[in-house]
């Protein structure tokens, strides 16, 4: 078996690492920074590493995607697997990240490992599962062999923007369940919240070519069960923080992460409107989350509308 | 004994075996191969449906279903002929032997593969490239005929005007003698690969093996040529997943063995007139499954893929298509047999319309791509992206080696689909009917705020724009649309890109006038009329992507609405 490639030193890519050494592979983690790599990781920071690799995991934040996809790229071809773990979705087109990196490596058979699975599983090997979307069944095979096993439970679609549309999503909705526990509204409008922003997330998912049904699977409901669960997710630390006003720069700090559904509420807004759509959860996160409108505000009016 | 399929066209009596030339492309050779051919498409049939007994039985029972269902339906010499066998069949399947089956299997893969099969005759072909151009010309521009006539060797003028050919034909030449191209162009009018067929023929570039649906062959004179220049017949009607997995393989062994090929992925006529927004690829996808195949056998062949876009500014079948297309969506009628291109009155008086229409047709060859989407560079190299050149092998390898895998292969496919909408998109040529029909359906639009399309298809004749205002609003629309193209958007057709706004809309009303059944447009005093909605926005639709950019801010409402017709869908 090639060893595999692993692009982004953070905490997902680490987990991935271990994960693969926990299964036999041997995983190159290459970061811009030397840094030092769990047991059975070799850590590197020299891309011509990742070149023997056939499958390499990119887990870099969405919105670095497009400064490492050409980096990367130089020393791919067309054998290549490339499978991404991001939470984003790229530019005011809402691209998704499996589709910038088809379209900007040389690398086709691209995917997205999305769904209930945290560092924390990997790292651990607490059980958990995930679902990889691709095109290309190989793609699925190839994470199956490297991470798969007993305490990961991998699915499979070919429906790929769903998946990734559906992970972006949830990270913004996920935000939403901060606003909401944190605000104390019943659990039963917290439900309809929650329904109905991953009803809206499925519309945007089909409008960019995605599947409704895949919005109800691992990478949509299933993910967002384990947010709303108490997974510890950034995204609802930072919603709770938010809800508590406390400023957006300061949240971020405290859920002590990236977060990439910040971003994407105003750009789901931005893009339902060229596409004559109606998206009343993301704009109205996207009004909090500018400063525009106070959470319990936002709440009322999603309510009464 | 497998009943027969199709009427057999019309072949030449062959009195000394044709010689090719070692630089004539591989289809001059079609002839001496297709047995060959055809023998491995029941092959490789043989292999996928007989290796276990279930499917074998199963696709038995599917074909002879479907076949007694179509030939009931049908009732014609066909139908009597036939029926009988499919019925017994039916009866017998269960109760066969294995051997029985296997046999049965092989001789209707055989009659399919024959069926599909076409010919290729090079008398044919020199009759074709040196005669029809004159015969066409003579229907289209009989004034000229004397003088073209008179110039022997120097092509059709008339004809020539009328096509205009764009695109780097120089590099296709080079490419074709590297590997297989596949020509897969948009798809508007069953003129289509006539027209494409002539542009390729005048470019020096080699003739292509063509899927033809079986209404193309119910025109005795189109059938013959057809049938002789190498096209293969489809008949749509045949539903069994047998007669598709034929049609697929033939496909496949002809892109393997280097017959340069012409797909429209489109499927259909698009119905709206707007470029294509979903491409079903069945036959182009083809493309993949040969070049992996040549790969595992160690051929590296490669196979360009050749985006193509195919501009009219008048549609022999405008009238039926939109009709077609306003229709509840989802009940557009897939084949449609009765429309303008079965009928003569309506091919003449299209070409005397088009006498002395100045590239009234722009075929535009885009910049060829690889199965994986990659650019092709001057050499005939894979160029992904960053540059990089890149073996296009290295795409079908898995674990070291090249293989084999139909889902993989029907993914690459799919992304290809993609490429190509990108490609269109950008090798549309815009013509000036489009764009003088768009200033009118948008007016038209923006003066009827609040009614739905349904609605606004109704107001026949009731839009007058005042002659001046028009011709300023056909000015300013044009210029955007300039401006587009320098930034490497849609293109312009010449005479959209240099005539004056007067020029444009008088050439737009002469090419309309006359004949389509209804005024699209008339001056009526001071002002023109919008007199067809429906045709109106059959034309206009070819550029609703770029509506907003192409309004002034007065008419950015009526844009978006237009844009979002295509958004919609």
């Amino acid at each position: 078996m090639s060893p595999v490639g692993i692009v982004g030193g953070g905490s997902f890519g680490v987990g991935l690492g271990v994960a693969i050494a926990r299964n036999g592979g041997e995983a190159r983690l290459w970061s811009r920074t030397e840094r030092r790599a769990p047991e059975g990781v070799v850590a590197t920071t020299d891309l011509s590493a990742l070149t023997e690799c056939e499958l390499i995991f990119v887990c870099v934040p969405s919105m670095h995607v497009p400064a490492v996809a050409p980096e990367v790229g130089a020393h791919l071809d067309g054998r290549h697997l490339l499978v991404h773990v991001s939470r984003g979705l790229i530019g005011d087109d809402l691209q998704t990240v499996s589709r910038h990196l088809s379209a900007n490596t040389p690398a086709r058979r691209v995917g997205c490992l999305a769904g209930p699975l945290n560092p924390q599983v990997l790292t651990e090997a607490i059980p958990g599962g995930g679902i990889v979307g691709s095109r290309f069944p190989e793609v699925a095979d190839a994470v199956r062999e490297a991470i798969g096993g007993p305490e990961v439970r991998l699915y499979e679609t070919d429906d790929v923007v769903g998946v990734e549309v559906a992970s972006a999503m949830v990270g913004l909705l996920a935000l939403g369940a901060g606003f909401c526990l944190e605000s104390k509204i019943s659990p039963a409008a917290m439900a309809v919240m929650m329904n109905r922003g991953l009803h809206e997330a499925s519309r945007v998912g089909e409008r960019l070519g995605g599947e409704a049904s895949t919005f109800h699977g691992m990478a949509g409901a299933g993910d967002l069960f384990a947010a709303v669960g108490g997974d510890e997710r950034a995204e609802v630390r930072l919603g709770r923080a938010i809800a508590r006003n406390v400023d957006l720069e300061q949240a971020g700090r405290e859920a002590g992460a990236y977060i990439e559904g910040v971003s994407i509420a105003r750009r789901v807004a931005a893009f339902a409107e060229r596409v004559d759509m109606q998206v009343p959860i993301a704009a109205a996160m996207a009004s909090v989350l500018d400063g525009h409108t106070e959470v319990e505000t936002a709440l009322k009016a999603l309510m009464l509308r | 004994m497998a009943p027969r399929f199709l009427t057999k066209p019309l072949r030449l009596p062959r009195l000394k075996p044709y010689v090719p030339e070692p630089d004539d492309p591989a289809i001059f050779w079609f002839n001496s191969e297709r047995d060959d051919i055809v023998r491995e498409v029941v092959r490789r049939l043989g292999e996928r449906y007989a290796a276990d007994r279930r499917t074998l039985e199963y696709a038995l029972n599917e074909v002879a279903f479907y076949e007694v269902q179509r030939l009931e339906g049908q009732r014609d010499d066909e139908a009597k002929e036939s029926i009988g066998y499919w019925k017994g069949l039916l009866r017998r399947v269960a109760k066969m032997s294995d051997d029985a089956k296997r046999d049965a299997l092989r001789g209707i893969s055989e009659r399919m593969a024959r069926d599909i099969a076409g010919n290729f005759d090079p008398r044919v072909y020199k009759f074709a490239s040196h005669v029809t151009p004159r015969l066409l010309t003579g229907v289209m521009k009989p004034g000229a005929l004397p003088r073209d006539l008179a110039s022997v060797g120097l092509g059709a003028p008339a004809l020539d005007e009328l096509l205009t050919i764009e695109g780097d034909t120089e590099l296709l030449k080079r490419l074709e003698k590297k590997g297989t191209l596949v020509y897969v162009p948009t798809h508007g009018s069953n003129l289509d690969s006539i027209a494409f067929g002539y542009a390729l023929m005048r470019s020096g570039l080699a003739p292509v093996v063509y899927g033809a649906g079986k209404n193309l062959f119910t025109n005795p004179i189109i059938s013959f040529f057809m049938h002789n220049l190498g096209a293969y017949r489809v008949d749509r009607r045949v539903r069994a997943r047998l007669y598709k997995d034929a049609l697929k393989t033939y496909s496949c062994v002809m892109i393997e063995r280097g017959y340069h090929s012409l797909f429209f992925p489109g499927g259909t006529r698009s119905r709206s007139g707007m470029v294509e927004r979903k491409l079903k690829l069945g036959l182009a996808g083809t493309a993949v499954e040969a070049f992996s195949r040549n790969q595992v056998f160690g051929i590296d062949r490669p196979v360009y893929i050749v985006p193509a876009t195919i501009n009219y500014a008048l549609v022999l079948e405008a009238e039926t298509l939109i009709e077609d297309h306003l229709k509840a969506t989802g009940e557009a009628r897939y084949i449609i047999e009765d429309d303008e291109f079965s009928r003569v009155d309506r091919w003449v008086s299209f070409f005397r319309k088009l006498t002395d229409t100045e590239g009234a047709c722009v075929i535009r060859f885009g910049r060829p791509v690889d199965c994986f989407g990659n650019d092709i560079d001057d050499d005939g190299r894979s160029i992904a992206p960053g540059q990089k050149a890149v073996d296009p092998g290295s795409y079908v390898r898995r674990k070291g080696a090249p293989t084999l895998d139909p889902r993989r292969d029907a993914a690459y496919t799919r992304e290809l689909g993609d490429t190509l909408l990108d490609r269109y998109e950008r090798e549309t040529v815009l013509m000036t009917t489009q764009l003088v029909a768009h200033v009118l359906f948008r007016r038209l639009v923006r003066e009827t705020p609040g009614v739905d399309l349904f609605g606004r298809m109704r107001f026949r004749g009731e839009i007058r724009v005042p002659h001046q205002e028009l011709l300023k609003d056909i000015g300013e629309t044009r210029d955007r649309a300039a401006a587009i193209e320098r930034d490497g958007g849609v293109k312009l057709s010449r005479f959209l890109r240099t005539k004056s706004p007067e020029g444009l809309l008088e050439r737009s009303m002469r090419i309309w006038d006359g004949y389509h059944t209804r005024v699209v447009a008339r001056h009526v005093g001071p002002n023109v009329v919008a007199e067809d909605p429906t045709l109106l926005l059959y034309y206009q639709n070819r550029l609703i992507d770029y509506a907003e950019a192409l309004a002034g801010d007065e008419d950015q409402g009526a844009a978006r609405e237009i844009r979002l017709l295509g958004v919609k869908l």
